[in-house]
């Protein structure tokens, strides 16, 4: 397979480009991309790129952007847009309609910082603004993961099992400004992953009626059937590895990744570009004889809850490291994993590179550290980095 | 030499379109103007493919309660600004397709003057394949009757309670000067008018923005039946042009006000959203005649042809 | 308020006291209405006098998606001590019904026996008797006040603040709470309407022996599967049934048209000329010629009332309704057929003149043997011999003429009717139609109007008919009288050869009695016209040489309306060589045993009416030949309901049923001028017999009629309808009561008043 050095941007929407092309024998890719720092070179890409039967619409504002893909989703169409932070918020009120529609939309986030005070770098705080609001959401940690989980995202979406936009995050300039490998499959290697998007409710030629009007108890049937359909995503992503294996020569990133983890006493628990940063230091830890490893979440929605059960199985601590602050909480992947620990685990969370700070190795060590003496779990700590 | 029987007698024949776009049995009020406006889009769309975009607002209500359908063609109900963008996708992958669709956005004032006012004004730039329809009742009827930026000096609304003070947007104005291929206002009291303008906005080209002045019984406090001599009455007055504007440059009067004050007076007195902020014929005047010295300027028509209506 | 403050006076400060001493605590309150019925308001005005009653209270409404006219919930609590309650409300104590086409079992649901039920509905309380014979209940015309004081629209009228009048006199409350709590919430203007609720609201007291209780507000086990968005891709119409949010529904119903109400004829104006539109002469003439046996006359000259009061003079000029008929007549190929009568009498007709061929032509038509006794050899009486050719042709007359005998009349000409001979005519047929016209005509009781040259106008037109040659005039002539003899005269004379004619008449040129066209033709064709001049004298030796006229002024309006002219001593002395009376004629009953007498224009006599009728003008004296036509008719009609023992049709006319010009939606007619007349040269027609006026080149005239009161399935009704519930039927349009929603837009756009809005329960207004 061909290897190309590419950012991690650039990655993401070459791989919307190709899955776009894909959709050719179907009803088309149409997308509405709008610039935010630093997603900005996603978009950038994508109106560069020739797409048979593919429009990319240059919207006015992330709404619309949304907006856009929301009416080419519901026309059938493939579809994918980027933005970040600020822009992620100003569009979270299509996102909410895009996940209540049950259109199949992908979305590439550089994660950034909220602001103002106006901050570029980089924060998972933006992203899991969409934590509750029904879509899908991975996490990745390099270029072919990005490329890769782009792939992924479209199959996963547009299952009919799962049916629901997916999010798909990689940390702003660490990750997306950051150029490296990628191995590029070929269009009809594409082709044969992604077959024709399939959206039974799409508009046609049948006069009905999306997101209208409902009663309590019917909203109610259709949040259910939401979960469960966001639930059995886990096992179709499963099915998705495989098949995207057979095709690509190489499998997809497990929704928890875990590293050196057989035998640890501690873990790192982490998202993203963080979790790299850790393996590092299970390497280091590990040499000194100490049993620590690392858990990336990757598939942060839905949670793989079974899989941290089992990763946190026989623990003795865990840090939880957040690139994130829920104001007046505390980390939010801390409040979210928690609870999948045994009781005698000792949890400690380290919010941590929050806002953008550079986390090196030494940093970890030291929280570790800070780990290895506690006899029993602290206050979430907000961990000052520059 | 005689307008018998209406629109040439086409409604309800083969040339009508098989079924109403707003189905009988839907929760528009009675007199309702969009209700009113649908009936004669229908007819103009006659058996051309159709597809609905609907941002919040009193059609989306109307579009009836999941799984029902108020509208006999495939409906999207969007954000409240959003639909015009969500319009862009549905029109776009249409033109992908080479589908004949034709994407109409429903909107009523606020989510056109306001909250949707980006988004439309994008759209129109991008000279999108839309039709947009603004039927416009001068308030917030779906949240109560609010003030938004159509609505007219003088009128009363729950957050105007002593009447609005500053005039209506020009949203006309604003859609020319996007130099989209086609805005018009409509009159819903000039049916032939109204129905020329449809069709010929259904097969236009590009971004197309028409303006409809829509009776709101509820909320201009005014009697049901009397929705369609409103109209009429806002445009013998002068208060509501009817023209139109091709690619912004060519402006077109279709109708030609008698200016008649009693028209006027008939108007505000008809509304009780006007009993009680002191709005009266004689201060609505200058306002009309700038506008009206602007339209003549604009059509290059000196001297109005002396038409009774 | 005087009576509000009444009771006031009389009143303590109202509190928890003054309640009945049943109700008991929690108390929970349902209210079902309407959208823009004010039900939400009208719960928490109930709420606040509870409130100021000093009890605890909380009030709701069940918001949803609903507009105006859906059904909508509110609910009140009451309690001494505070509430803890957030749920609606599913057993209610009080149960308000604010429609009562709400009333159906769900809406009983969860209300026991012994609970208190106020109903708005204008029906009695034993309408409702079976139904909440469990109930203590009240019922009120809560619309009706409410609608009466202006409250709300009148397709939505806002009830609450009446509603909840009856309510606290359901409860016996003192009204001086209600007056408290209507002031505080700024709603003192209705307060009159709650009084009247108050006063006029009916109650019934629960019966005992309930028999089931309808239980309700119990958990739903089982809920409806709902479809998951991602599989929901049919079309499923909505099935509201908005046709029960109405209070009110349009229909079509004919109203009068002025027109026809004007034609003394009782020509269905409007029938023909639509028919003529859409069908053509022959659908034309069927429908004229049911009323009007002579349209070549009358489309002639007819001084055309309907003209007058048509609907389209308001807008830009009266329908040429006159030329239309002589269009239809002269056009037409029609010829009506007589009809079997299942009990054919044989009738005299006594006088072949308008009113008399009128009589005939019905009667025949309608099957009877007639038999018309005419003094003169030909038939037509004052339109053979008392207008001239020029706007009568003999070929227009004979054509009327000749379609009334073809019916099987049989003509006794030159058979003139005395006493004796009436008598005869009494014993031989079994009715008989008097119909002799006008006797002599008046004279002017003027000096000298003995001398020769001055002539009775009527004598001189009947010799002109007789044939030109007989009538030759010359120099200056003078007639005297406003109305169309005088006219007739005045032309006839300037044809004769009389080198002038002039026109004396006292009153002004606005006030004569001719057809003002007429009129116009006369100056235009060369009558000098000298208004304001009543002659006082003739002068001549022998031979009439000169006329003495004394100056008029106007007084005071008389009885008729018309000014009355007061003869000044002002005179000059006009000099001519020949006089023409046309001063009108009279009215003599001269052929009836001295024993019979008439009243209501039968002979009767003694107490004993006699099958003798009378018509036209020796009947009524209204001097046109289609007052003639129309009474002709009517006395014919009289005598058949008569003979056989009915009454005939009454004609009555409700003011209400005609359509006034501010019914006619004038902006729906493009603007179009009458078509008008087509006359001959001036030069070829002033010294000429030959018709004057062509009348019409075709029918588009008919285009321009607005067909008040008629509907001429314009559509206007169906492209307006704003929830398309209007469709095509046979007959014109349907309205699908189901869906309507009553708002009238039907209504208020029908451009002629075909239409109109009825209420519901009262079946028509």
């Amino acid at each position: 397979m061909p290897v190309d050095l590419i950012s991690a941007n650039h990655a993401a929407a070459l791989a919307a480009t190709l899955a776009g092309r894909a959709n050719r024998t179907a009803r088309g890719f149409c997308s509405g991309v709008y610039p935010i720092t630093p997603s900005t070179e996603c978009m950038e890409y994508l109106c560069g790129q020739q797409i048979e039967k593919g429009k990319v619409v240059r919207a006015d504002s992330e709404h619309n952007a949304m907006g856009i893909c929301i009416g080419a989703s519901a026309s059938g169409a493939r579809s994918f847009t980027t933005t970040c932070s600020n822009g992620l918020a100003y569009m979270v009120e299509n996102c909410v309609a895009a996940a209540g529609y049950r259109l199949p939309i992908v979305m590439s986030v550089a994660n950034r910082t909220m602001g103002p005070p106006w901050n570029i770098w980089t924060d998972h705080g933006d992203s899991l603004l969409m934590r509750d609001l029904g879509w899908l959401q991975l996490y990745s940690a390099d270029n072919q993961e990005v490329f890769d989980t782009v792939l992924c995202a479209f199959k996963l979406a547009e299952d009919p099992r799962v049916m629901m936009p997916a999010l798909t995050c990689m940390d702003g300039f660490i990750l997306s400004h950051t150029t490296a490998q990628v191995e590029i499959p070929s269009q009809e290697q594409v082709d044969r992953f992604l077959p024709p998007t399939k959206i039974p409710h799409r508009l046609d030629k049948v006069a009905h009626t999306l997101g209208q009007i409902e009663t309590p108890h019917q909203s109610v049937a259709h949040r259910l059937q939401h979960h469960q359909a966001m639930l059995q995503a886990r096992q179709v992503y499963a099915e998705i590895q495989d098949s995207f294996a057979e095709i690509f020569g190489r499998r997809p990133a497990d929704p928890l990744v875990g590293y050196r983890t057989e035998d640890a006493e501690t873990l790192i628990v982490s998202m993203g570009t963080l979790g790299v940063t850790a393996e590092r230091v299970v390497d280091q830890l590990r040499e000194q004889g100490q049993a620590v490893g690392s858990v990336r979440v990757r598939m942060f929605r839905p949670m793989p809850d079974e899989e941290l059960r089992r990763f946190f199985s026989g623990t003795k601590r865990i840090a939880v490291l957040d690139r994130d602050v829920s104001i007046g909480f505390g980390g939010v992947l801390w409040g979210e994993v928690r609870g999948f620990a045994e009781p005698a685990t000792i949890v400690q969370n380290y919010m941590v590179g929050v806002a953008g700070g550079d986390v090196r190795p030494e940093h970890m060590l030291n929280l570790l550290a800070e780990l290895e003496q506690r006899q029993e779990s602290g206050a979430p700590q907000i961990v000052e980095v520059v | 030499m005689t307008n018998e029987p209406a629109l040439n007698g086409m409604a309800l024949t083969e040339r009508d379109r098989s079924e109403p776009l707003l189905r009988a049995g839907n929760s528009n009020c009675g007199g309702c103007g969009m209700s009113s406006l649908l009936q004669m889009l229908r007819r103009a769309a006659a058996d051309r493919e159709l597809k609905l975009v609907v941002p919040a607002c009193c059609a989306a209500v109307t579009g009836g309660i999941f799984p029902e359908s108020a509208f006999s063609i495939p409906t999207i109900m969007s954000t409240f600004a959003s639909a015009a963008s969500v319009a862009t996708g549905v029109a776009s992958v249409a033109q992908l397709n080479g589908e004949p669709t034709r994407v109409i956005c429903l909107a009523g004032d606020g989510g056109t003057y306001d909250i949707g006012m980006g988004t439309l004004s994008a759209a129109a730039e991008r000279n999108e394949d839309i039709l947009y329809i603004c039927y416009d009742n001068e308030i917030y009827g779906n949240t109560g009757g609010q003030r938004s930026s159509a609505t007219p000096a003088g009128a009363w609304t729950t957050s105007t309670p002593l009447g609005k003070q500053k005039t209506k947007k020009d949203i006309l104005g604003i859609m020319a000067a996007h130099r989209i291929p086609y805005a018009a206002s409509v009159s819903l009291a000039h049916i032939d008018d109204t129905l020329r303008k449809l069709q010929f906005a259904l097969d236009a080209r590009g971004f197309r923005f028409l303006h409809v002045l829509s009776p709101c019984p509820t909320g201009w406090k005014s009697e049901p039946a009397m929705g369609i001599e409103l109209v009429r009455l806002a445009v013998r007055s002068g208060l509501f042009p009817v023209f139109e504007v091709f690619d912004g440059e060519r402006y077109l009067i279709n109708v030609e006000p008698e200016f008649s004050g009693e028209a006027l007076m008939m108007y505000l007195s008809l509304q009780r959203r006007f009993r009680d902020s002191g709005v009266t014929e004689e201060n609505l005047r200058p306002n009309i005649e700038r506008y009206w010295n602007y339209l003549r300027l604009m059509s290059g028509r000196i001297v109005p042809a002396r038409r009774d209506i | 308020m005087g009576q509000i403050m009444s009771i006031l006076a009389t009143a303590s400060e109202p509190d928890a006291a003054d309640l009945p001493d049943d109700i008991s605590f929690p108390l929970e309150i349902r209210l079902h209405g309407r959208g823009g019925q004010g039900g939400v308001t009208c719960a928490k005005l109930i709420a606040a006098i509870y409130a100021q009653l000093g009890l605890n209270v909380q009030t709701f409404g069940d918001y949803g998606a609903e507009r105006s006219g859906a059904p909508v919930r509110a609910f009140t609590r009451v309690n001494r001590v505070p509430i803890k309650n957030r749920n609606k409300v599913y057993h209610p104590d009080h149960l308000l019904v604010l429609d009562a086409a709400l009333l159906g079992p769900q809406l009983l649901d969860g209300v026991a026996a012994g609970a208190v039920i106020l109903i708005n509905s204008p029906e009695g309380t034993t309408q409702y008797a079976t139904t909440f014979a469990d109930y203590r209940f009240g019922i009120i015309d809560a619309t009706g006040i409410a609608r009466e004081q202006g409250i709300g629209t009148s397709t939505v009228v806002i009830i609450n603040t009446t509603l909840v009048g009856a309510y606290a006199r359901l409860l016996d409350l003192p009204f001086a709470v209600l007056e408290k709590v209507y002031t505080r919430m700024g709603l003192s203007d209705d307060l009159a309407a709650a009084e009247e609720a108050y006063q006029k609201v009916q109650i019934r007291q629960p019966v005992n022996g309930m028999t089931e209780v309808p239980v309700g507000g119990e958990l739903a086990i089982s809920l409806p599967t709902v479809k998951p968005q991602t599989e929901h891709a049919e079309d499923i119409p909505t099935q509201l049934k908005t046709g029960n949010w109405s209070t009110q529904l349009p229909g079509y119903e004919d109203y009068v048209a002025p027109c026809n109400s004007a034609c003394p004829a009782g020509n269905d104006v409007v029938g023909f000329i639509q028919a003529l539109k859409k069908s053509g002469n022959d659908a034309a003439a069927e429908i004229l010629l049911r009323t009007q046996a002579l349209p070549s006359v009358c489309g002639r000259v007819c001084p055309a009332p309907c003209m007058s009061e048509c609907n389209r003079r308001q807008m830009d000029g009266a329908i040429n309704i006159r030329s239309l008929e002589r269009w239809i007549s002269d056009h037409a190929a029609f010829h009506p057929q007589a009809q079997e009568a299942d009990q054919p009498y044989a009738l005299a007709v006594v006088g072949g003149g308008p009113a008399g061929l009128s009589a005939a032509y019905q009667l025949a038509l309608r099957g009877h043997q007639v038999t018309i006794f005419e003094k003169e050899e030909k038939l037509g009486g004052v339109l053979r011999y008392g207008i001239p050719v020029y706007r009568l042709p003999e070929d227009a007359l004979q054509r009327d003429l000749e379609r009334i005998l073809s019916l099987g009349i049989e003509l006794q000409n030159n058979h003139p009717v005395d006493t004796l001979e009436m008598e005869r005519l009494n014993e031989k047929f079994d009715a008989v139609i008097v119909s002799k016209g006008f006797s002599d005509a008046y004279t002017l009781a003027a000096a000298g109007e003995s001398l020769s040259g001055i002539e009775q106008g009527l004598s001189f037109l009947a010799r002109s008919r007789e044939g030109e040659a007989k009538v030759k005039l010359s120099g200056d002539l003078v007639v005297i009288g406003g109305g169309n003899t005088a006219i007739d005269c005045a032309r006839t004379a300037l044809r004769s050869g009389a080198s002038s004619v002039k026109l004396v008449y006292r009153r002004s040129r606005a006030e004569m009695p001719a057809i003002a066209e007429e009129i116009e033709d006369a100056i235009r064709e060369g009558v000098q016209l000298l208004p304001l001049r009543q002659p006082v004298a003739f002068r001549g030796v022998g031979q009439v040489a000169g006329i003495v006229l004394a100056e008029v002024e106007l007084g005071k309006a008389d009885a008729d309306g018309r000014r009355r002219p007061l003869v000044t001593e002002r005179t000059t002395e006009l000099a001519c060589s020949r006089v023409l009376l046309a001063l009108g004629q009279e009215n003599e009953l001269d052929l009836l045993p001295e024993t019979w007498q008439v009243r209501d224009a039968q002979a009767w006599s003694g107490d004993e009416p006699l099958n003798i009728w009378f018509a036209g003008d020796c009947a009524t004296a209204d001097g046109t030949v289609t007052h003639a036509i129309g009474n002709g008719r009517r006395a014919a009609m009289a005598a058949l309901a008569s003979l056989n023992g009915t009454k005939p049709a009454a004609a009555q006319l409700q003011q209400a049923a005609l359509v006034a010009p501010a019914q006619i939606r004038f902006s729906h007619f493009p603007i179009l001028a009458p078509h008008q007349d087509r006359h001959k040269p001036l030069e070829e027609v002033r010294k000429s017999f030959e018709e004057v006026n062509l009348g019409l080149s075709g029918t588009a005239e008919a285009e321009r009629c607005f067909s008040c009161g008629r509907c001429t399935q314009c559509d206007t009704c169906l492209v307006y309808c704003p929830d398309g519930v209007i469709s095509r039927c046979d007959d014109g349009y349907r309205i699908d009561e189901e869906y309507c929603k009553g708002c009238g837009i039907c209504v208020a756009e029908c451009p002629r008043r075909a239409m109109d809005l009825n209420d519901k329960a009262s079946g028509k207004e």
